[in-house]
């Protein structure tokens, strides 16, 4: 037998663990998420030199799946439950805004957050049931989701099956028309970042990572992992109601097939994961990246079964070379710019 | 003399991840019953799974008989004589045991002595002929581990690697696995276990092998390793009265 | 009584299509571990290959069907090559894998609507529009010959993986793959086929298809969430629960269907699919509850 001490195998052990453990540098550029707040809410200003509707479009539509990539990300990036379903939301916000809104003119711009708490209920209930299964059983119940609420939608007489309902439009000018929609949406989006924020670096976020990358192991920490997937569904609802709230007015008229197609859905899974599932910047980085894609397939292929292909087709490429998205890659290989680190 | 298998400093991982095994050496006799102990993380799974070439050898060698097996796939390995239990049984949960018994021989390449091996392990493990048209998922675990161990006898292997056999089993089933064991090794198969209950692991042994930090640390026979104060200390958890 | 007789054949007829779509998918769910969300889409190929046989060179679908199969088992084996190969080893993404199969769906749909665009097609060989009439029974002959030829295909996927020796290697690598490899068994050639069998049989569901429904590229959405539901139901991984759940929803869904209304009678399926994940959460014959 080898000669040996206890007293330095208890030391060699110690630093072989400690070698195993990894370092996270913080380098945080806190200036340029605030920076870019301030141009953006000046951004309408362009209004005054020239006709830039069109932008100002992009830049809410693109806020919009900000809120709804960003909620979508707790869940399905913190937490690592996906969703594929998450569009209902963005139903029943948009449908409970609306009704209201049609019947006693109460501006969904004020109701938002109340939609978006009737969607976090909604999603506290089913989270409830649906949250009892993991993995592809989880994804499988969010699919099926969507197809009852398109169903009973289509059919509820109340809210107008599948013809819906037309709201009424704003009485501002062309001109600034867009604006009251313009505001919401950006600072919904600051706030949905906000939020994720706060809750990444919180014990709450702490404890949805752990549950996403071991639940088990997690539930013997002691986490109550049902409490927490729940809550986490339920917020995560909350934001897609919220932007599906004031989407209804703006388009204005709410429909099942505005807000139950899939491609909603497939939206904002695409853009947590190109962008980077479980970052802060991610989700608005992907969201950012396919919104310009969609605009420029619209543009030179047109709005058709073209599109699908290419939506699918940059899915399956970040799928299998950048699982990580881009903000996650680069944070993996160490090369990510420090405006990008939002985490 | 030569090994029956000689583990040459072998550094191994899993997928691209650290190395878990760093330059770990063993040498294993014919006949005998080897122990290999060790805290959690130090490798002794690994360790198996390198040599039955689940995992990549990524330096060193492990040669079987003189001769190496590096780089051969599990099914390789296998018909070179050397088999692995897994953690936590390694049954067919919905086959039968018969079933289960009949998957252990896939791989042999004449299978007209299969129906034949199967009786005669039947017959030495009658709890296995009762169940035989049982579902293996609805045994016991003492049941499962031992139609896990029986099962490697239909291919006559010289060396059966066991990972852990008395996880999850109540002491007294404990006893009789071990029983089973040293029936295998009077058969004259040589084995190789890993035991995270390193007390009985090493009372039931001929050889003890300490495995920490992913390298071998101590060895010898069993009964000097299980007597050692230092082993006491690290791996047995305190000074005990021998 | 003629009327319930009625509804419970066209049920089961249904039901046996819809048993060899999930049978497939429950064979590779089974096997890999991914659940293939671009499954109906594949079967859609089916359906196509099948439609332009028929249309261009007047082939019988049930003719073509053999065809269907063997074109979609191509399909299959480069797919796995191509994509899933490499994902079967890293377990770890299994999420990622469906969210992958899912943008492999919408690859497949563009593809076929940018091809064929998005008219509605069917294909109309003579038995899709004649029936039998038995007593006081209309059993349409379309409907029959595709319930019996899934039931046939069915039962010998049943017997295959029972009885023989590769078969059994996919029983066993289901069950366990660590011991499987441990055993002996290339667990990589038997994601392969298994993945092969699982597309080739939906090319067979597709050309069944093609004459008991009219379909279009975007028709798959539809029966994803049907056939999730029912690998759900069934338990994930085991393909009798899966053809199990099919015969039986689907006769409950004829029956909705025709006391309530068409659309009612797809709600069946995802109604009963929250209704299990309530109560019994790992379905009819599944492995392990998945349970939170």
């Amino acid at each position: 037998m080898t000669t040996l001490e206890t007293g330095d195998i208890l030391k060699a052990r110690k630093t072989y663990n400690d070698g195993l453990a990894s370092s996270i540098e913080k380098r945080r550029a806190t200036w340029f998420p605030i920076g870019l707040m301030v141009v953006l809410m000046a951004l309408p200003a362009l209004q005054f030199v020239g006709n830039y509707n069109y932008v100002i479009h992009l830049v809410l539509y693109t806020a919009c799946y900000v809120v709804m990539a960003s909620g979508w990300n707790i869940l399905g990036g913190f937490t690592g439950y996906i969703s594929l379903g998450h569009n209902v939301f963005f139903a029943i916000g948009g449908y409970f805004a609306g009704m209201i809104f049609a019947r006693y003119g109460v501006s969904t711009i004020i109701l938002a957050p109340i939609a978006g708490l009737v969607a976090a209920m909604a999603g506290y209930a089913i989270g409830l049931i649906t949250l009892r299964v993991r993995g592809p059983s989880f994804i499988i119940s969010s699919l099926a989701l969507v197809m009852i609420f398109r169903i009973f939608f289509e059919n509820w007489e109340f809210v107008g099956g599948a013809a819906g309902v037309s709201l009424k439009a704003n009485s501002l000018s062309v001109v600034w028309a867009k604006l009251p929609y313009y505001y919401a949406f950006v600072i919904m989006a600051a706030f949905a970042v906000w939020v994720s924020y706060k809750i990444k670096h919180s014990k709450f976020g702490l404890g949805l990572r752990a549950i996403s990358k071991d639940e088990i192991k997690a539930e013997s920490a002691g986490i109550d992992t049902r409490t927490y997937k729940v809550l986490a569904f339920a917020i995560s609802a909350f934001f897609v109601g919220m932007a599906g709230a004031v989407w209804g007015e703006y388009l204005t008229y709410i429909r099942p097939n505005i807000f139950l197609v899939i491609l909603i859905s497939v939206n904002m899974v695409l853009m947590c994961i190109l962008g980077g599932k479980g970052t802060i910047a991610g989700p608005v980085v992907g969201a950012i990246l396919i919104v310009a894609f969609n605009e420029l397939f619209v543009a030179t292929l047109g709005a058709s079964e073209i599109n699908i292909l290419a939506t699918g087709l940059i899915m399956m490429i970040s799928l299998m070379f950048f699982p990580l998205g881009i903000v996650g890659s680069l944070a993996q290989h160490n090369k990510l710019p420090r405006i990008l680190n939002w985490d | 003399m030569t090994e029956l298998l000689e583990v040459d400093g072998i550094t191994a991982g899993y997928g691209d991840g650290p190395a878990i095994l760093v330059g770990t050496t063993l040498s294993v006799q014919p006949g005998k019953v080897h122990c290999i102990i060790g805290p959690n993380g130090a490798g002794k799974s690994t360790l198996l799974k390198a040599i039955v070439g689940m995992l990549k050898v990524r330096q060193g060698d492990v040669r079987f008989n003189g001769e190496s097996i590096v780089g051969l796939r599990p099914d390789q390995v296998l018909r070179k004589g050397i088999c692995l239990v897994p953690q936590e049984r390694a049954l067919f949960p919905k086959m039968t045991v018969r079933e289960n018994l009949r998957m252990g021989g896939y791989s042999l390449a004449d299978k007209s002595d299969l129906e034949r091996r199967i009786d005669r392990i039947e017959e030495q493990f009658p709890i296995l002929k009762e169940r035989r048209d049982q579902h293996a998922g609805t045994m016991s675990g003492g049941q499962q581990q031992t139609l896990a161990m029986a099962r490697t006898m239909i291919l006559k292997p010289q060396i059966v690697m066991l990972d852990e056999p008395s996880l999850g089993l109540a002491p007294k089933i404990v006893a009789e696995v071990f029983e089973i064991m040293r029936a295998m090794a009077a058969d004259g198969i040589t084995i190789l276990l890993v035991e995270q209950n390193a007390l009985m692991g090493l009372k039931h042994a001929d050889w003890g092998v300490v495995l920490d930090l992913g390298r071998t640390l101590f060895e010898g026979p069993a009964k000097e390793v299980l007597a050692d104060p230092r082993i006491q200390e690290l791996y047995l958890g305190g000074k005990r009265a021998a | 009584m003629a009327d319930i007789l009625q509804i419970l054949i066209l049920g089961l007829a249904l039901g046996g299509v819809y048993a060899l779509m999930g049978s497939g998918l429950s064979l590779v769910f089974g096997v890999m571990r991914i659940v293939n969300l671009a499954h109906p889409s594949l079967i859609m190929v089916g359906a196509y290959v099948a439609y332009w046989a028929f249309k261009l060179y007047g082939v019988d679908p049930m003719i073509s069907l053999p065809i269907a199969t063997v074109i979609l088992g191509a399909i299959g084996v480069l797919l796995y090559k191509l994509i899933f190969e490499r994902e079967a080893r890293s377990a770890k993404y299994s999420e990622m894998t469906v969210l992958l199969t899912f943008a492999l769906a919408m690859v497949v749909e563009g593809a076929l609507g940018t091809a064929f665009t998005n008219t509605q097609r069917v294909t109309s060989p003579g038995y899709a529009t004649d029936a039998f009439f038995i007593a006081d029974i209309f059993i349409p002959k379309g409907q029959l010959y595709a319930g019996i030829v899934s039931l046939t295909l069915i039962t010998f996927l049943a017997l295959f993986m029972k009885y023989s020796r590769f078969g059994n290697a996919i029983r066993a690598t289901t069950q366990n793959r660590e011991a499987a490899e441990l055993l002996g068994v290339n667990v990589n050639l038997v994601g392969l086929v298994s993945f092969a069998i699982g597309i080739a049989l939906a090319g067979a569901a597709g050309a069944l298809v093609s004459f008991i429904l009219s379909f279009f590229p975007a028709k798959h959405w539809e029966w994803i969430a049907i056939l999730m539901s029912l690998v759900v139901l069934g338990g994930m991984g085991s393909i009798l629960g899966t053809v199990l759940a099919a015969y039986i929803l689907s006769v409950v869904a004829a029956f909705v269907g025709f006391y309530f209304g068409a659309t009612w009678s797809t709600l069946t399926f995802f109604v009963a699919l929250f209704v299990v994940l309530l109560v019994r959460p790992q379905g009819l014959f599944g492995e392990k509850p998945e349970l939170a």
